[in-house]
C-alpha cells in the first residue's frame, strides 16, 4: 500500500503534507491562469497511513476544504423606489475566502455535529465573514447568503458531499474543480481525517493560483504606473483610428 | 475563442466583441456619430461591469471620431480657436465627470445613474431625431423641401459678456455658450463614455451659429481630446480601462466604420435618421426595462474599491 502511495506522490511530483496518521498532497500546487484558460480540476489525494486508525471502531471519513485569499465584500440589495429598481441597502463583509470548496466522503451533516463543522467552517453554511456592517448578525444573515448563492453560481464557491473517493481502505482523492475566474493568491487545501464526528488529523497544504502572460502584465501596468497605460490606450485608439483611415483611403 | 480581459477580469468571447465593435462602427460610419451611446449599453447587456465599459468606450470613441477629425482637418474645416476653447472646458468637465463618477461608484450607484441618464438621453434623441425625420419624409413624398430650421439674427446668446471672435466661424459671440456646452459634455463623456456628439452638434449649430461645414470638425476635433482625456483620467483615478477591450473593439469598430461609411453615402439622409432614431429609442427601452422591471435575485456582491 505504502508503496503505491509513494508512486503515486512521485509521479504526481508536488507537494505533499506529512502528519502522524495522515499523509496529502495535490496534483499540482501552482496553477498559471493564461489567456485561453477555461478552467481545470486539480487532484487532492493521499492515505491514511497509521494502521491503529484503520482498525479502530466507527465510521472515518475524509473532507477537503480549499480556501482562496481572503478578502471583503459588499452586497447590496435592490429595492424599488419610484418604480425604480435601485440599490438602497448594501453590508459590507470583511474577510470571506474568494473560493471555497469543501469535498467530503458523506454529507457533512452525517460526519459531524454542526458545532464541530462550525468550529472548521467546513460547508457553505459556515462560512461567515469576520464581521460585516450590518448592525445586527441576523440583519447580515440574508445578505451572507445572497452572497454564497452569486458565488455558486459563478462557481467560486462549491460543496460536494461525496467528492472523496477512496480508492482502496487507505487511498483517497478528490478532484478540486479551479474555474477561469478565480482570483490569484495563495490558496490552502486543508484535508481532514474524522472518527466519529472528531478531527484526529489534519493536513494543509498551499497551493498558488497566479495568472501569467499579456493579463498579468497589462493588469500590473494598469494599476502601477496607470498614467503611462491611459496614454498607452489612448496612443493606440489614435493610431488605429489613422491606420484605418490611410488603408481605405488607399483601397478606395 | 475565449480571451482574459485583464481589467474587467473575466473571460470574453473576443470574436463577438470584436463583432460588436464592428456593428457600432458600421452604425457610427453609416450615421456620422461616434457611436459610444450604443457601445455602452451594449457591453453593459454583454456583461461586461458598467465602470469598465464606460471608460473603454471612450477610448474606442477617440479611435473612430480620429479619421473625421484628420479628414476635416486636410480639408481646413476645423475652427481651432473655438475647438481649443472647447476642448480645455471639456477636459475640465471631463475631470469634474471622474470624480462623479468614484463617488457614485462607492456609493453603489453607478449602474443606476448610467443607465437612467441613457433612458433620458437616448429617449429624449430618439424621439426627437423620430419626429424631424418622419416630418422630413413625409415632405419628400409630397415633393416639397423640408423647412429648414431659420436661422435667427439674434438671439438671447448675443447678450451674454466675454465676447470673443472667431474668425474662422465668422462669429463674434459670448464664450460662455461654448464652454458650458464642452464642459456639459466631458461630464457626459467621464460618466457614459460617450463623445457627445449628439448634443455637440446641435448645440453649435442652433445656439452657437457657428457655419454648418465648420461644425463636423471643429466638433469631432474636441470629441478626439475629450475622450482621449476621458480614457486617461479614469486610467488614473478607478483602474477601469480594459487596453485589451478597447483593442478588440477599436479594431472591429474601425473597419466596420469604414463599409458603414460607404452604404451611409448611399442612402438617403432622412431615411438614415429614421432608421438611427428608431435604433436609439430600442436600446433606451431596453435599458428602461431593466430599470423597471423586478431583477431576479434583488442582491449583488462587488468588490470594494
Amino acid at each position: 500500500m505504502k508503496r503505491i502511495v509513494a508512486v503515486i506522490l512521485f509521479l504526481f511530483g508536488a507537494g505533499t503534507a506529512r502528519a502522524d496518521d495522515l499523509v496529502a498532497g495535490l496534483s499540482q500546487d501552482i496553477i498559471q491562469i493564461t489567456s485561453n484558460y477555461t478552467g481545470t480540476d486539480i487532484v487532492a489525494f493521499g492515505a491514511i497511513e497509521n494502521m491503529n486508525v484503520m482498525t479502530a471502531a466507527g465510521p472515518m471519513d475524509i473532507v477537503v476544504a480549499v480556501r482562496g485569499p481572503d478578502a471583503d465584500m459588499i452586497v447590496r440589495k435592490k429595492e424599488r423606489v419610484a418604480g425604480i429598481w435601485l440599490n438602497n441597502h448594501g453590508v459590507e463583509m470583511h474577510r470571506l475566502p474568494s473560493y471555497y470548496y469543501v469535498a467530503s466522503t458523506r454529507p457533512l451533516s452525517a460526519i459531524a455535529p454542526d458545532d464541530t463543522l462550525k468550529r472548521y467552517e467546513l460547508g457553505l453554511d459556515d462560512i461567515e465573514p469576520t464581521s460585516t456592517s450590518a448592525r445586527t448578525p441576523q440583519i447580515a444573515e440574508p445578505y451572507r447568503q445572497a452572497l454564497v448563492r452569486h458565488k455558486l453560481i459563478e462557481g467560486l464557491y462549491n460543496e460536494n458531499a461525496g467528492g472523496v473517493e477512496f480508492l482502496s481502505p487507505t487511498l483517497f482523492r478528490a478532484r478540486v474543480p479551479v474555474p477561469a475566474n478565480v482570483p490569484r493568491g495563495q490558496y490552502n487545501v486543508q484535508v481532514y481525517l474524522f472518527r466519529d464526528g472528531n478531527v484526529i488529523s489534519a493536513q494543509s497544504t498551499p497551493l498558488y493560483v497566479d495568472q501569467t502572460g499579456l493579463e498579468r502584465r497589462l493588469f500590473n501596468f494598469a494599476h502601477q504606473s496607470p498614467l503611462a497605460y491611459g496614454l498607452s490606450t489612448v496612443f493606440m485608439a489614435s493610431m488605429l483610428g489613422w491606420l484605418s483611415s490611410m488603408v481605405f483611403r488607399r483601397i478606395s | 475563442m475565449e480571451i482574459y480581459l485583464p481589467i474587467a477580469e473575466m473571460s470574453v468571447h473576443w470574436l463577438l466583441l470584436f463583432g460588436i465593435g464592428g456593428a457600432v462602427g458600421f452604425l457610427s460610419g453609416m450615421f456620422g456619430v461616434g457611436g459610444g451611446f450604443l457601445l455602452t449599453p451594449l457591453l453593459m447587456f454583454y456583461g461586461i461591469p458598467s465602470g469598465v465599459a464606460v471608460a473603454t468606450t471612450a477610448s474606442h470613441v477617440t479611435a473612430s471620431s480620429m479619421s473625421g477629425a484628420l479628414t476635416q482637418w486636410r480639408n481646413r474645416a476645423v475652427d481651432l480657436k473655438l475647438a481649443a476653447i472647447m476642448t480645455a472646458s471639456g477636459i475640465t468637465g471631463t475631470g469634474v465627470g471622474v470624480w462623479l463618477f468614484g463617488i457614485l461608484r462607492e456609493a453603489g450607484q453607478m449602474e443606476l445613474i448610467v443607465s437612467a441618464s441613457y433612458v433620458i438621453l437616448l429617449g429624449t434623441i430618439g424621439t426627437l431625431m423620430l419626429r424631424e425625420s418622419l416630418a422630413a419624409l413625409a415632405a419628400a413624398r409630397k415633393g416639397e423641401q423640408a423647412p429648414s430650421a431659420r436661422a435667427q439674427h439674434h438671439n438671447w446668446i448675443h447678450g451674454l459678456p466675454f465676447k470673443v471672435r472667431f474668425r474662422d466661424s465668422r462669429l463674434y459671440i459670448s464664450v460662455i455658450p461654448p464652454v458650458l456646452i464642452g464642459f456639459s459634455v466631458g461630464i457626459l463623456s467621464a460618466i457614459l463614455g460617450v463623445g457627445g456628439g449628439f448634443l455637440l452638434v446641435p448645440a453649435l449649430i442652433y445656439l452657437v451659429r457657428v457655419p454648418a461645414n465648420i461644425v463636423m470638425g471643429t466638433s469631432l476635433l474636441q470629441i478626439v481630446f475629450v475622450t482621449a482625456a476621458s480614457t486617461i483620467l479614469h486610467s488614473v483615478s478607478d483602474f477601469t480601462v480594459d487596453i485589451m477591450l478597447a483593442g478588440i473593439l477599436i479594431g472591429g469598430g474601425v473597419i466596420g466604420a469604414q463599409f458603414g461609411l460607404r452604404i451611409g453615402a448611399r442612402m438617403r439622409g432622412e431615411q438614415l435618421r429614421f432608421w438611427l432614431a428608431v435604433l436609439v429609442l430600442a436600446v433606451g427601452a431596453r435599458l428602461l426595462y431593466g430599470l423597471l422591471v423586478s431583477p431576479g435575485d434583488p442582491f449583488s456582491v462587488a468588490d470594494p474599491l
